[in-house]
């Protein structure tokens, strides 16, 4: 079988520019200087942390590092995929080959998503510093990792998407950051406007809370939440400091703290799986949606 | 080859196609020819897949364009007005990356490359990046690149526009071997002289209509018949002479227009064939006016063309 040319082409083109070095080398140096700032002690000691805390939180917070520089990231990347090779001119000469659009939109997704890939990569020595204090597993670096990669992957989606709706490649980073915060509002609205009951009542009743099974939890939250790549991270957190329900617990915060509870029995490092795999199936219905754009807007032209 | 059947496209109310129809055949360099805006790239923009038509049908070598895309896009190298090419991409990966694009397997790729660099005349320019070539080179390289699937019609858009003259002379070599190779090649250009040179047969576009369709040949025999008349008059004879043939050229009731080109040239346009002009030179010899030369003006493709589409003008 034959590898995607966009994918493999763009690759060689993007590998062959200076920059791409330089955003490896910065995006590293970041993540390696905080990581080494808080395992050697230099964060505030009123957190009360002894070194099997300093992993997870160590962790925790190169997670959020990560998933904050992707979302940054990705959509300046990819804004200029699509919108890029109308910019050029060289798309109708890529219409024109027997690369279908759905090849052509995925070539530059994967493409996209091999540079983050890339990055995440590059920072996995970096996250496996965590391991030296203890107090973080394999696993939970792996299930990081995989999340991350998942995160990736939709914003490069989110930004080909774009890229293949607007024209100009500004326009579409723009519109790529508010798509992906409208992604961020709308798997939310469940919780705002249709939270289940049910959760509340089973976290308010010890009883029934105690012979929750995780599958059981996991089936009462709403799926929605599983598109929320928000939501995912913060499983991650939580899965690794359980320190959110602690914040939470008597502020009154009713809906959060019951769903943290419900996270908690759910298993994080599961849910954050099954967000990776929801961001995935997003992926793939954006990359279907941009392929049938990338025609009609080519078809739009006028003369 | 190639046949049009009524094609129509509209962009919102405005017609930019008004059911064209046209057969190309087999082998042939046909130049598709009118001013900016008669439909060209329209018409090679639907035949290249890139655009569906609002009604209509375009079969190439017997595939529908409009419905079997897929299929026509393997029997179309389609080359554009205007495109750009990929940085950091030499010669030879540019070719290899359309190559890949079409499924062409590696032994094949690398071949094709090679032949096509040398058609074009580039192989010495194989491990340059695409960049950094002249833009002469980059519309050869361009011209390689539509041909990598060995594709029986070639599309060319204004291929030799914003070429200096040396680079335009490279083009039509190559486009002269294409023939030669047995391509059928629509070529489209606003300048009619241009392409009268090389092209077998031509069409002429003017407002989204076909306004001609034919060798140049007919072309020119069509234009010849309504080209005006040159009357030359004898210099010895005076100011007096010309005078009294524009005097006697009024009173004829054929005659459209008396045009003083030079001193004793006198063009004259009329309506009719040639029995008018017989009896326009008969009535002038008559009346003793002495006319040294009479002959229809040479009409040359330029003037071709802008008489063929001179509402435009």
């Amino acid at each position: 079988m034959m590898l995607n040319p966009i994918l493999s082409f763009s690759a060689i083109r993007r590998m062959r520019s200076f920059r791409t070095m330089l955003i490896v080398i910065a995006y590293v140096t970041a993540l390696l200087l905080a990581a080494l700032t808080m395992l050697s002690g230099f964060i505030r000691d009123d957190l009360y942390l002894n070194m099997m805390q300093r992993g997870p939180l160590c962790h925790a917070l190169l997670l959020a590092a990560q998933f904050l520089m992707l979302v940054l990231i990705a959509p300046a990347m990819t804004s200029g995929s699509i919108a890029g090779e109308r910019e050029r001119q060289t798309l109708d000469l890529l219409l024109v080959t027997n690369t279908g659009s759905f090849r052509i939109v995925a070539g530059k997704i994967l493409e996209s998503f091999a540079l983050l890939a890339l990055l995440i990569v590059c920072a996995l020595p970096v996250q496996c510093l965590c391991l030296m204090t203890g107090g973080v597993t394999i696993l939970q670096i792996l299930i990081g990792t995989l999340f991350l990669l998942a995160v990736a992957l939709a914003c490069s989606a989110v930004g080909v998407f774009c890229s293949s709706v607007c024209r100009s490649t500004v326009v579409s980073g723009v519109m790529s950051y508010i798509v992906l915060l409208l992604i961020g509002a709308v798997t939310m609205l469940p919780f705002v406007f249709g939270y289940p009951q049910r959760i509340t009542d089973v976290v308010y009743d010890a009883a029934r809370y105690a012979e929750l099974t995780p599958e059981g939890a996991r089936a009462m939250l709403p799926k929605l939440l599983y598109l929320n790549p928000g939501f995912g991270l913060l499983c991650l957190i939580q899965g690794q400091l359980h320190v959110l329900t602690d914040l939470l617990t008597g502020r009154g915060w009713g809906r959060i703290y019951c769903t943290w509870l419900m996270m908690d029995r759910a298993d994080c490092e599961v849910i954050a799986v099954i967000c990776a795999g929801g961001l995935i199936l997003l992926s793939a219905v954006l990359a279907g949606a941009a392929a049938l754009l990338i025609r009609r807007r080519t078809r739009a032209a006028k003369q | 080859m190639l046949r049009i059947d009524r094609l129509t496209k509209n962009y919102g109310k405005f017609p930019a196609l008004k059911g064209l129809s046209l057969e190309v055949p087999d082998g042939a360099l046909h130049g598709f020819v009118g001013p900016n805006g008669a439909g060209k790239t329209t018409t090679m923009r639907i035949l290249a897949t890139l655009m569906p038509p609002t009604s209509g049908t375009a079969y190439v070598d017997g595939t529908d364009v409009t419905r079997e895309g897929q299929k026509a896009r393997k029997q179309v190298g389609y080359m554009p007005d205007f495109f750009g090419v990929y940085d950091s991409l030499t010669c030879r990966e540019y070719l290899d990356f359309y190559a890949r694009c079409y499924r062409i397997g590696a032994t094949e790729r690398k071949r094709m490359g090679s032949q096509l660099l040398e058609l074009v005349q580039l192989q010495d320019k194989e491990n340059e990046y695409v960049d950094a070539l002249s833009r002469g080179m980059k519309q050869r390289l361009c011209l390689a690149r539509s041909l990598i699937h060995d594709p029986k019609l070639l599309i060319l858009d204004e291929p030799a526009s914003g070429m200096d003259p040396r680079a335009r002379a490279e083009m039509k070599g190559i486009l002269r071997t294409l023939r030669e190779m047995g391509k059928t090649v629509l070529i489209s250009s606003h300048i009619l002289p241009e392409l009268s040179e090389m092209c077998d047969s031509l069409t002429i576009l003017d407002h989204g209509e076909l306004v001609f369709s034919g060798t140049v040949d007919e072309l020119s025999d069509r234009m010849n018949g309504n080209a005006p008349l040159d009357i030359r008059l004898a210099e010895t004879a005076g100011a007096e002479a010309v005078e009294e043939a524009v005097r006697c050229l009024r009173e004829m009731p054929y005659i459209t227009e008396i045009l003083q080109e030079e001193p004793f040239l006198l063009r004259v346009r009329l309506e009719g064939g040639e029995d008018v002009c017989m009896a326009a030179m008969r009535e002038l010899v008559t009346r003793n006016i002495p006319v040294c030369d009479f002959h229809r003006a040479p009409m040359n493709l330029e003037k071709v063309f802008m008489e063929v589409t001179q509402d435009d003008a």
